[in-house]
């Protein structure tokens, strides 16, 4: 699903609570969140009951998107993963790091479609190995450890390379 | 490795979900007062939400979308937070509860569940923190007034890492004082003519906490 298709049906369910639109976005974005907390080793009980909650938040706060300036999928990705934070967090206290992402969210001044070539630029720059490792370290958060035994290479070389990696990364971002 | 480069370690951390809640309070701060770290944010959220569409779903056994439809009406009430990330915790700033150390030097610790302590810091104009190092790291966010160490000015939204190769003296710029939210990973260690003194306080400190 491209993003302007997206962005059209979560502007429906914004509007008109239209039930048809969800389970368009819900078919498109539930499998991979579900995917997302797999991946995670959450059991796959777990893993449903998450992608539920993330599922029922963009239906409850699917007018608090703001198209202009986000991409669909940056968004739904960005609410799985405080999803998973907060589950981490035994002990929440008056406010979920959700709460604090939407704050940040409305008052954010960035815009995705702004830095997409700062990100068409990163991606270009970064090899295979080098957008592997970004994935396995900070996507799927493998430690150093398990990222060098799943790669069969020595440990000194995952931080070497992963940090020469953020600074290929950096050089566009400053 | 330079300040910038630890300043976006911070941020790609705070993307990726990798911190602690202390940090990543601190962080939420630093991109709701800092443009420049926020874009730096959204550049990493979306290099990340690229591996999340690349990434094959897995169909839901249990759960249809109709189970995620929780209310037709959703209220607007609450959508919208009136305060800032820390706010959001701990009230308003101008409502703190301060605990004097010494004169003209005011500190709250934000409740967290986390290895690392967070707290706010409010100094007088002119007050001084004595010269002091740190056994691990330590971040300085100003919230609101400004300070001046061997290194520089920082103003509200600027942050400062120290670690234990840099030995400072901050000082509270004379206009308007500052108020800073700091995460110190260790204990400071301080030198200078009371440098002992202050450390064997720290040391008896370090029993209550």
């Amino acid at each position: 699903m491209d993003n302007k298709k997206a962005v059209d049906l979560v502007k429906r369910i914004a509007k008109d609570r239209d039930e048809t639109a969800f389970s368009e976005i819900f078919d498109y974005i539930a499998p991979k969140i579900n995917a997302y907390y797999l991946k995670h080793n959450l059991s796959s009980e777990l893993a449903e009951e998450l992608t539920q909650e993330v599922l029922s938040t963009i239906w409850i706060k699917a007018e608090l998107f703001n198209s202009e300036k986000s991409k669909f999928i940056t968004w739904s990705f960005t609410i799985a993963r405080n999803k998973k934070i907060d589950f981490y967090r035994k002990n929440q206290k008056n406010v979920s790091s959700e709460d604090v992402r939407d704050f940040l969210y409305e008052n954010d001044k960035s815009n995705d479609y702004e830095i997409e070539s700062t990100i068409n630029k990163i991606t270009e720059e970064l090899d295979q190995n080098q957008k592997k490792l970004i994935k396995m370290s900070f996507f799927e958060q493998k430690s150093h450890k398990i990222i060098a035994a799943e790669l069969e290479i020595p440990l000194g070389t995952v931080k070497s390379r992963i940090r020469a990696t953020l600074s290929k990364m950096q050089k566009h971002i400053l | 490795m330079n300040t910038t480069t630890q300043k976006n370690d911070l941020i790609f951390s705070y993307s990726s979900g990798n911190l602690g809640e202390a940090k990543s309070l601190f962080t939420s701060m630093y991109l709701y007062l800092n443009s420049v770290a926020s874009k730096k944010a959204s550049i990493f959220d979306n290099l990340l939400a690229k591996n999340f569409e690349d990434l094959e779903g897995i169909k839901l056994k249990k759960i249809k979308f109709s189970d995620c439809i929780k209310s037709k009406k959703p209220s607007n009430e609450n959508v919208k937070s009136k305060n800032n990330p820390l706010e959001n915790i701990i009230g308003d700033l101008k409502n703190i509860n301060w605990k004097s150390v010494y004169k003209g030097f005011k500190e709250f610790s934000i409740p967290v569940n986390d290895k690392d302590s967070v707290k706010l810091i409010k100094m007088d104009p002119g007050t001084a923190v004595p010269l002091h190092s740190h056994n691990g790291k330590e971040y300085i966010l100003v919230l609101d007034g400004s300070f001046c160490d061997e290194y520089g000015e920082y103003n509200k939204g600027d942050m400062q890492i120290n670690d234990q190769k840099i030995k400072h003296n901050p000082v509270a710029c004379n206009k308007d004082g500052c108020i800073c939210l700091s995460i110190t990973e260790n204990d400071v260690v301080f030198f200078g003519k009371f440098g002992s003194l202050l450390n064997l306080f720290t040391f008896i400190k370090s029993f209550f906490k």
